[in-house]
Parts: structure tokens; sequence; C-alpha cells
């Protein structure tokens, strides 16, 4: 008899291994670089028994997107044989956006499918009008790129995939990453079946997921039992989109009632169930400070009932891809607002957007995608300042340094500080953001989706707010201030300056 | 001829000398002032002078976290216009997803002592801005003023051409004695990696110099011998070199173990070797094929590690080379303890050696896997470097807070096997190599108790327990080689390169080897692969390449390679002197109580002195020698060899 401890960690280190086998052989620097990607282990029925994730929006879309993947399956009698994988971006089904490709394969033992591996990662481009498929102008899904079902991976089948990507030779490397993170999975999974024994990891596995469940169930009794309310905004041009959400926490879960939110809009701010679940998880997580395994046993406590048809549980068709990098930021920040009613220590408002830049053009015959995202202020904390210039809640990518980004794209950088004066004054005051400036060497089609460019964060307990965002382009001298979300074409030259959002403060000045 | 090596780390200062005989000492660490130890060692053991004298010490590490009282000179930062707020901004990203009290490492130059210089180099190294110096006077007087000790500078591309920065330093050498160009440092591109470390390097500089001064003064008592020191990527490099870039000192101890292994591998005749060393918080694993150690040049200072590997934004990065090893945080301080679930668990906090283990009976309450050990009857109750008897008492209650003090003892053993067995998998899966086909050296204080079980985790066959395993680090010291090294990035002619790189090295060491390396990746990659270059050849490098990413990742891309950075290691064979002879004594074989899986056996228990060579032994069996135990479980066979080492096989 083996403590299930042991076959618990083993199993974690066997998502992690994943997690850096598909890093290091990854091509873009969106994954090498950002580590946009996250991997797990599934049971049968595809509960989530572990999961190695760098990104928190990854975290509890993963449990919907399984579910979802294993039901389609099972509707549409697809059985996984040995060696097969399935590939999806259905974000109605996988849980993010489209650009987040999921792949999928099972692990057998005695002719039957003893469990699974996962994982998800970042593309670049997925197809589309737009380079890096974000497009602040989709009024639905089509106009985001290509959707992939769930389908088994065939030649044929990614042939047809990377004819639609822009850039195929780095998806063809992605891919390859994550199909060969998946067989490093399977056979980490093999090698704990000879060792332990198929019996004994099953049970080892559910011994896991109720310690995980156990553990979560014990913050929650030192919650105060009750119901929360809480709202914030998203911006569409001068529009407020509101998130309402009403809490109700007791000895046994937590339901997010968004009941009252805006409907769902022919714009790509629409949250798909995985980005809500993700967004909400998070910030439980996070407001439990101590640290639980990640499966399906945390995941168990919370439900999630978001109107069919609202912003944040969209029908399908309409265009998600900000939900995935935006709306998930603002449910993260509402969330945290309803805790802060009878939890002191939860922080002012962060930055609230990740600043999502996609560029893209043409060199020789050849085109080039480029995104970056911008962190900005964190919160004031109930003991401390926020931090400067990172991100916070929803991700946690890395920049591309001014030194690669020069090197492999037509870019000039101008700058790359803090923003000066733009935290939320208070008794602990928000961080700052970043100005981040650079000229375009070369025509080049920019598209940009942020958020908090009218509607600033939110300060705690009387601290103030933090400074709202700022994108200028400056053509022929002229500059000119831009909305939070649009695209538009940079003559060689033009200037883009970009300014995120500071922190809010925690606490009222003395 | 006397040669003394010296190893101080953070609870011990490992000494050796040989005077026709070789001698192992241990004496308590004085953190604050570590030359004390140095000093009272040396008097108390040694009444000659010194001809050779090998140091590594955890001085500048130690600094940086601000350890032990250890205070940071005010250092100053100057940038490109623009750009000086990268060194806090860093790469943006937080060390901890879930914790919303997270703090990100102190910075170590607060933003009023950051200054912007009016210069600019392009990517390709076209000067677009030439400084100006005049109109740096008034950052030179603020920085008077602002009474700093030591000054950074890092432009933007200085890499491909470091001209505004050679500018800058030759107009501030004047008045400060202490300047770091990141061209001199770190040659590389990716801006926040290269401030970091030039910066790191700057607020070293006064610190290690200091140090230095205080060492040669302690020195001097034993005739002044020459010093030579550690470096990151194992070779020994001069006092002169140190004081230049004491970032080649940062992780010197833990390079020295790596060294040791390599080394006493080509005395065995062994080609594929994982070093083990297991301390008293940490537990480092590192690869040695052909006796040639695996370079890389990522790293952080005082990171945080998450499964084996550094995370990212946890410490302060540095670009330079070490040795590559993965670390976790298991130890024999490791703390052992149960979740408000009741689920075990162990670490990552650590009894350190203050207060240490509770058998150490010093305040420590809270069990370690010392205490594990210790009442399973894998260890004696001698107290390593000290006179003082292990409380097994103490130990035993404190486990029983837990459950069943014997099955909690094995299950967190358990835990912690598999943690470095985990280690272990980094440094070798990660590259597509096999464990099971390398051979383990098991050392440190508790390596040798842990060896062959870790072992068992990875399917790996053969285990050698070095002698002397509890300084062997030391030893490393011994046995080492001087090492320096240079490097360029995006060189237009590659053997041109290569020979500049060499020209320059041939300074700082007479009549060198050189080793010359690529670091390549396929274009957009975001970190490259270090290949070995035999001949200046493009295409020849781009092969390797290739077949490299394929041996590691699995496959390989129709994509154009790029050379980012090459590099130049010049080494000087030293002679090594005798450290395989080991002494012979009269001890029989006892028979104590030992719990190994959920139940108690007799063992007998041996002196690895009193062993003659040869002499087969089969597991159950612990082999005890001064400053650790060597635990060989059922299945195994151990002998001794007649290097002094001990032979484990799996049967």
């Amino acid at each position: 008899m083996t403590d299930w401890e042991i076959i618990g960690k083993a199993t974690q280190f066997i998502a992690e291994e994943m997690g850096v086998a598909l890093k290091r052989s990854a091509i873009s620097p969106n994954i090498r670089e950002r580590m946009d990607h996250s991997c797990a282990v599934l049971d049968s029925e595809g509960r989530i028994i572990a999961q190695a994730e760098h990104i928190p929006v990854h975290l509890g879309s993963f449990k919907i997107g399984s579910r979802n993947i294993i039901n389609y399956m099972r509707e549409h009698n697809i059985t996984l044989k040995k060696d097969e994988m399935l590939i999806t971006n259905d974000p109605y089904i996988s849980g993010t956006h489209l650009n987040d490709v999921t792949i999928i394969a099972p692990v057998y033992h005695d002719e039957k499918i003893f469990c699974y591996v996962i994982n998800k990662a970042h593309n670049v481009d997925v197809g589309g009008p737009v380079f890096g498929s974000l497009n602040p102008d989709a009024r639905n899904l089509y106009q985001e790129g290509l959707i992939i079902p769930p389908v088994i991976i065939t030649d044929d089948i990614i042939k047809m995939i990377l004819a639609n990507f822009k850039d195929p030779e780095t998806a063809r490397g992605d891919l390859n990453a994550q199909i060969s993170a998946n067989k490093m999975g399977i056979n980490r999974i093999n090698e704990l079946k000879s060792k332990y024994g198929a019996d004994e990891i099953l049970s080892s596995w559910n011994s896991l997921i109720d310690h995980s469940r156990e553990l979560s169930l014990m913050a929650l009794k030192s919650w105060q039992s009750g119901e929360y309310t809480a709202e914030d905004y998203l911006e569409k041009g001068i529009e407020k989109i509101n998130i309402d959400i009403k809490l109700k926490i007791d000895e046994y879960g937590v339901i997010a009632d968004f009941q009252g939110t805006h409907s769902e809009i022919e714009y790509p701010l629409n949250a798909v169930e995985g980005v809500t679940f993700s967004a909400v998880a998070y910030a439980i997580r996070s407001a439990m400070r101590y640290s639980i395994p990640t499966n399906d046993g945390f995941y168990s406590i919370i439900t999630i009932k978001a109107p069919y048809g609202s912003l944040v549980n969209p029908e399908n068709n309409y265009p998600v891809s900000g939900g995935n990098v935006e709306t998930t930021q603002r449910i993260a920040d509402v969330t945290l607002r309803a805790l802060s009613a009878f939890l002191d220590y939860i922080p002012a408002a962060s930055s609230g957007t990740m600043m999502n830049i996609m560029m893209g053009g043409k060199i020789g015959n050849k085109y080039w995608s480029y995104y970056e995202t911008i962190g900005g202020g964190n919160g004031g904390r109930y003991d401390s300042n926020g931090e400067s210039g990172i991100h916070s809640n929803m991700t946690n990518t890395l920049n591309t340094p001014v030194e690669i980004a020069e090197k492999e794209y037509p870019f000039f950088f101008t700058r790359n500080n803090l923003r000066r004066n733009s935290y939320g004054k208070g008794k602990y005051h928000g961080g700052e953001g970043i100005v981040r400036s650079f000229r375009v060497r070369s025509r080049t089609y920019i598209s940009v989706i942020a958020d908090r460019f009218i509607i600033p964060p939110w300060g705690l307990k009387g601290g103030f707010p933090g400074k709202t965002g700022k994108l200028y382009i400056i053509s022929n001298g002229k500059k000119k201030s831009m909305p939070s979300k649009f695209s538009t074409v940079l003559e060689e030259n033009d200037e883009v300056i970009v300014e995120t959002p500071g922190g809010a403060a925690y606490g009222e000045k003395q | 001829m006397v040669t003394v090596s010296i190893d101080i780390g953070g609870t011990f200062t490992d000494i050796i000398i040989i005077d026709k005989e070789i001698h192992y000492y241990k004496v308590p660490t004085t953190p604050a002032n570590p030359e004390q130890a140095v000093m009272e060692g040396l008097s108390k053991y040694l009444h000659k002078d010194i001809d050779e004298f090998i140091h590594a010490t955890t001085i500048a590490t130690n600094s940086l976290l601000g350890q032990y009282g250890l205070e940071l000179p005010r250092t100053a930062l100057i940038t490109t216009k623009g750009f000086r707020d990268v060194i806090e901004i860093g790469r943006q990203n937080r060390p901890e997803l879930y914790n919303l009290d997270f703090h990100r490492p102190k910075t170590l130059i607060p933003s009023k002592l950051r200054y912007e210089a009016d210069e600019r180099t392009d990517v390709n190294g076209n000067l677009v801005t030439k400084l100006d110096t005049d109109s740096m006077e008034n950052v030179k007087n603020s920085l008077i003023k602002n009474k700093v000790k030591s000054v950074a500078i890092c432009f933007l591309h200085s890499y491909m051409n470091p001209e505004n920065e050679v500018n800058l330093k030759n107009y501030l050498s004047e008045y400060f004695d202490n300047i770091s160009i990141s061209y001199g440092v770190s040659p590389e591109p990716r801006e926040y990696e290269r401030t970091s470390t030039t910066v790191v390097n700057s607020v070293l500089m006064p610190v290690v110099s200091g140090y230095l001064k205080r060492l040669k003064s302690v020195l001097d008592k034993f005739g002044s011998p020459e010093i030579n020191m550690m470096s990151n990527a194992g070779g020994l490099v001069s006092v002169d070199e140190v004081i230049k870039k004491p970032v080649n000192i940062i992780e010197s101890g833990p390079a020295a173990g790596v060294i040791a292994a390599s080394e006493f591998s080509s005395i065995l005749g062994i080609d594929k070797v994982i070093s083990f060393d297991m301390g008293g918080t940490t537990s480092k694993a590192g690869t040695v094929i052909n006796h040639n150690v695996e370079i890389t040049a990522e790293y952080e200072v005082g990171g945080s590690s998450h499964h084996g590997r550094i995370v990212k934004g946890s410490g302060y990065p540095v670009r330079f080379p070490f040795i590559d090893l993965s670390e976790v945080s298991s130890g024999g301080g490791t703390v052992i303890w149960k979740d408000k679930t009741g689920a075990l668990n162990i670490g990552p906090m650590s009894a350190g050696s203050e207060p240490g283990p509770v058998a150490y009976n010093r305040g420590g309450k809270e069990p370690t896997l010392t205490d594990s050990n210790l009442v399973m009857g894998i260890i004696n109750d001698k107290m390593s470097g000290s006179d003082k008897i292990l409380r097994k008492d103490l130990a035993l209650k404190a486990l029983e807070k837990l459950g069943n003090p014997y099955e909690v003892a094995e299950s967190a053993i358990k835990l912690a096997n598999l943690e470095m067995a985990r280690a272990i998998r980094l440094v070798t899966v990660e590259r597509g190599l096999d464990p099971a086909e390398f051979t383990l050296f098991g050392f440190g204080g508790a390596g040798p108790q842990v060896a062959m079980p870790v072992a068992d985790e990875l399917g790996i066959r053969n285990v050698i327990i070095p002698p002397e395993p509890g300084v062997f680090s030391a030893l490393g010291l011994m046995l080492a080689d001087i090492k320096y090294e240079a490097r360029m990035s995006y060189p237009e002619d590659l053997e041109a390169g290569f020979t500049g790189l060499e020209q320059k090295l041939k300074y700082q060491v007479n009549d060198p080897e050189f080793l010359r390396y690529a670091d390549c990746r396929y274009v957009g990659q975001g970190s490259e692969l270090t290949i070995p270059v035999e001949v200046p050849d493009r295409d020849k490098i781009i092969k390797d390449f290739t077949d490299t990413h394929n041996r590691t990742f699995g496959f390989t891309l129709e994509r154009p390679v790029e050379i980012l950075t090459i590099r130049v290691f010049a080494i000087k064979k030293r002679v090594k002197p005798d450290v395989k002879s080991g002494k012979n004594t009269e001890n029989k074989p006892f028979e104590r109580n030992v719990y190994i899986s959920g139940r108690w056996e007799s063992v007998y228990v041996y002196q690895r002195d009193a062993l003659p060579v040869g002499q087969k032994i089969n597991g159950p069996a612990v082999i005890e020698e001064d400053g650790s135990s060597t635990f060989v479980p059922p299945g195994w066979k151990t002998s001794r060899g007649e290097n002094n080492e001990l032979r484990a096989v799996r049967l």
C-alpha cells in the first residue's frame, strides 16, 4: 500500500513535466517566453487530477473544457484509440478563445481508457482577418479565425489548419510541441501504472481530489456566510457594459450568480462559460490564501450561474476573443470586489487590462505577426503599496525584450518606463503603470484590445482610483488619442505610445 | 608543497589540507565575517606556510539576500534615455500566481539612483545618438552628491557596439572606483537580464573586494599564497578577475561539488554521471557526460525554485556561465508537517542549521528529514562537526505529533526522494537523456543516505559514494582547473570572432587550451542551446544544433538557425593532488535495527574505513563514516573500490 500523497505528488510532477516539455520545444515567443500554456492529467470521466498552469485564465477553463470535450466525444461516438489525439479550439467547447488550441490524448490500460492527458497553448495566429486573430472589429466568431471542432489529428487535418494560420511554420512548431508534451505525459503515466498498479493509482487520485476539496471547504468555513453583490464595467466605445455578481457563500460552497449582467454583444467581449468560471475560481482561490492542489476537488466547490445569452455565457457564434483577455479581468475584479465586503485583505483594483497589442505586416513576400501584452499597476494592499509595472490577476505573461523585438520585427522602441504618478493615492497607494512606446520601420497593421480607458480601477476603504489607460499614435507630427479598442494601419515611422492604468489605493490617506 | 582548499557553506566551513597526506576538517561558518572561520580553522590545524590556496564562498549570495546583516553598498544605474525602469519592470510577471500579497524581490537600485543618458545604438550596432560625455556632468555631480559607491552602466544594444558605454565609463572612472558596463559583464541581447547582471556585478564589487582584502590579510599569516577561486562555471579564476566580475563566484560552492564528481569520474573511468549533492537545506543535481559539465547562461540569484527550476521573477537574473544544476528544497533540515486535513507534506521550510533538526536539541520543534533518518536507524546519533550526541527521544516525540512516528518518517522520506528524483529528471529528461544510463554520485552530508532509494525512483542501477562525501565539494576545489570565459553576440565572421575572444583570454591565462561554444536557436525561439564548436563552420554548427535539437525536443524545423552568442573557455590544467587514498581501520560490524518498508529489520552496520577492498555487502546494510552514513537498501550490493569509493549496483 503506497500513500496517496506519494502517487498524488508523482501525478502533479507529470503535469509539470509536460508543461516544461511544451515550453522548451515550442517556437513562438508567446509560449516559450510568455508561458501562455497549461497541461493537465484527467481521469476517464474528465475530472482534473493534476494541473500545471502558468497563466490563471487557463485555471478553471480546463475544467469546463475537459467536461465539454468528453461530453462531445460521447455524443458523437468518438473513442480515441491508442496513439490518437484530438484537437479543438472551439471556444464554446474548449472554454477560452480561438487562439487557445487544446490537444487531448488517451492513456490506455487493459484495452480501456485509463485517463487522459491534455494541454492548451495560445497560438499566436489562428487565421481570420487580423494578425494575431484578436480582432477588435469582430461581430461574430467567424471573424476571429478558423474554428476547429473536436477532430482526431491526422496529417490532412494539420494541413488544413496550417493553411489557415498566417504563420504556418511557427504554428507547426507549436503544435508539434503540444503533441510531444502529450506523448511525454502518456509515457509517464504508463511508468506510474507499472510501478504502482492501476487500482492503487485510481484510489490515490480519488484521495487527492477529496483532499483538495476538504482543504477548500475548510477555507470556506472561516469565511462569513452570506450574499455579497458587486458591479463593474467594461467599455464598448463610450458605452458601459455592466457585469453584476451575487456571491452566495456558505460552508458547502460558493455560488456566483451573474443575473443582471449585460446581454451578449456583437462585439468581441463575450466571455464563454469557461472564462467566467476561471475568473471566479481565480478570485476564490487567491482569497483562500493558502496553497490548494489544483484539481477537481477545488473546482467542485464553485458553481457558476451565468444566464444563457448574457455577456458571461453567450450563445454560440458570438465573438469572444477579448472575453478571454479583458472580460476575464473584469470578472476577477467584480468577484474580488464582492469578497472585499467581508475580507479586509482583498486589494484595491489593479490595472484591469492586459493591454493586448497585435501587429503584423509583410516583409518581402512573408507575413509576420506579433502579439504583446503590457502590465500595469497592481492595486494597493491592506498592508502595503501595490507593485508597479506588472501583470495582475488573470494573466502573468512575460514581455518581449526590446532588443529581441527590434531584431525580429520592424520596430524601434523609444520608451519602456514606469508611468509616473499614475497610481491612486491613499494609505497604501497602487503601483504605477507602464509607458511603452515605439516607432514602426515599415507599414504595419495594428489592432488593440484594452480597457479601463474611461472607468478607472476602483479604490477600497477610501483609497483613490488609479489613472485610466491611454494610447496615442503620432503620425506626421500629429498626436492622436485612440480608444481602448481599434484597428488601423501605421505608416513607416509612425509612433505608438501606450500608457497602462495605474493601480488604485487601499485606505484613506491620513 | 602545502595545498589548502576551503569551501565556506551556510553551516560549515570545510577545510582540506594536503601536506603529503590529506586531512579533512569542519568548523562552524561565521556568516557575517566568513574569514574568521578560515582564521580559526587554519590556526588550529596548520602551522606551516601555504603554497596554493583554493576557495569557494557564499558571500556574494548572502550579501544580495541581505542575510546576516551584510549590507549592500549604494549603487546607481545609468541607462539609455527612456529605459531607466527596465530594472524594476523586469519581465512584468509576478513570481506567484495566486498570492494577492506577493512582493517582488527588493529592487537593488532605488528609483532616485536610476539615471538616463541621451544615447542610442540600433539593433545592428550603428550609433543613432552618440553619447556626449559633457552632457553627463549633472549625472556625475548627482552621483557624487548621493555618495554612490558603485555604478552600473547598461545601454541598449551595447553588445553590438559598446562605444557609448565605454566612453561613459572612461568619463566616470576619474570619480568612481567601482564601475561595471554591461558589455564587460554580459555582452548579449535581452536588456533586462543584461541590466540585472550588470547591477548585481556592481553591487557585489565593493562587497567582494572588501572580503578578499580581509581574507588576504588572514592568509598573510600563512605565507601569503596566491588565491584561486571557484567560478560558477566550475573553473578556477584569479582574485583580480573576481574583483572585476564578482558575478563569477555566486554559485561557487555548488559548482565545486559537480567538478569533484566530474574529476572523480575520470579517475574511475565512468562516462555518464549524475552528481547529486544533498545538504542541510537543499539538494542539487547536475549531469557530467564524458567528464564535461553542462553549462547554462540563465540564472536568478536568490530566486525560489518550483519543482527544481528557478521561478522567473523570483530573484535577480544573472547572465553568466553557470554549471546547470536543478535544485529542490529537500535537505536534512527540511520540515515534515501535516496540513489542516491531515495530509502529509514536506518543506519547503527548513530548520536549516539554526535551530536545526529537533534532535540537535537547539530549540527545533518541527520534525525534519534528519530526525526521520535518526529514528529509522539509518543514521547514528553522532552529530557531524561536533562532539554532541543527537537526541533520538526528542526526534521521536516530534514525529509522534504527526502519527505513528516510524510510518510518518518513512513516508516523509519517500516524498523527499520523489522530489529529488524530479530534480534529476529535469537535468536529464529535459535534454533527451535517459537517467537509467547514468551512474549516480551521492554526496553532501545527507546524499549517501538517499542515493540508492533515489536511484530506484529513476531506474538507475549504479551508484557511487565518493570518499569523504561530507566534504566532497571542498575536494572538488583541489581537483579543479583554471578556466576563464569570454563571449560576443551576433559574430559576423566566426573564425575572427573566436580568435578575437581567444586573444582576449590569453591575457588572463597563460598557454591555455580553448573550448569553443555557440549559442544557437531557430529564429524566433526564446532561448538557445549551447553547442560545442570544433570547426568554426556555420553549416557544421547548424547541423550539430539541429541534431541536438532533435535529441532534446524530438523534432527539427524548416526554419533558419541563428548563432546568437559565441563563447570561449580558456582552460589550463592543474597538477592534481592524490585524493583517493583512504585510511584503514579495524572495526567489526555490528547489528542495528533499521525501519525498512514498514517493519524493523536487524541489519549490519559497517565502518567504511574497515571494509576490505572488494568485499561485497548485500543490502539492507548501513556503512558509516565521519560525517555521513550510506544506506544500502534491499536489492543493492555494495563494495569498497580501489579508489576508496563505495560502488553500489542494483541487483
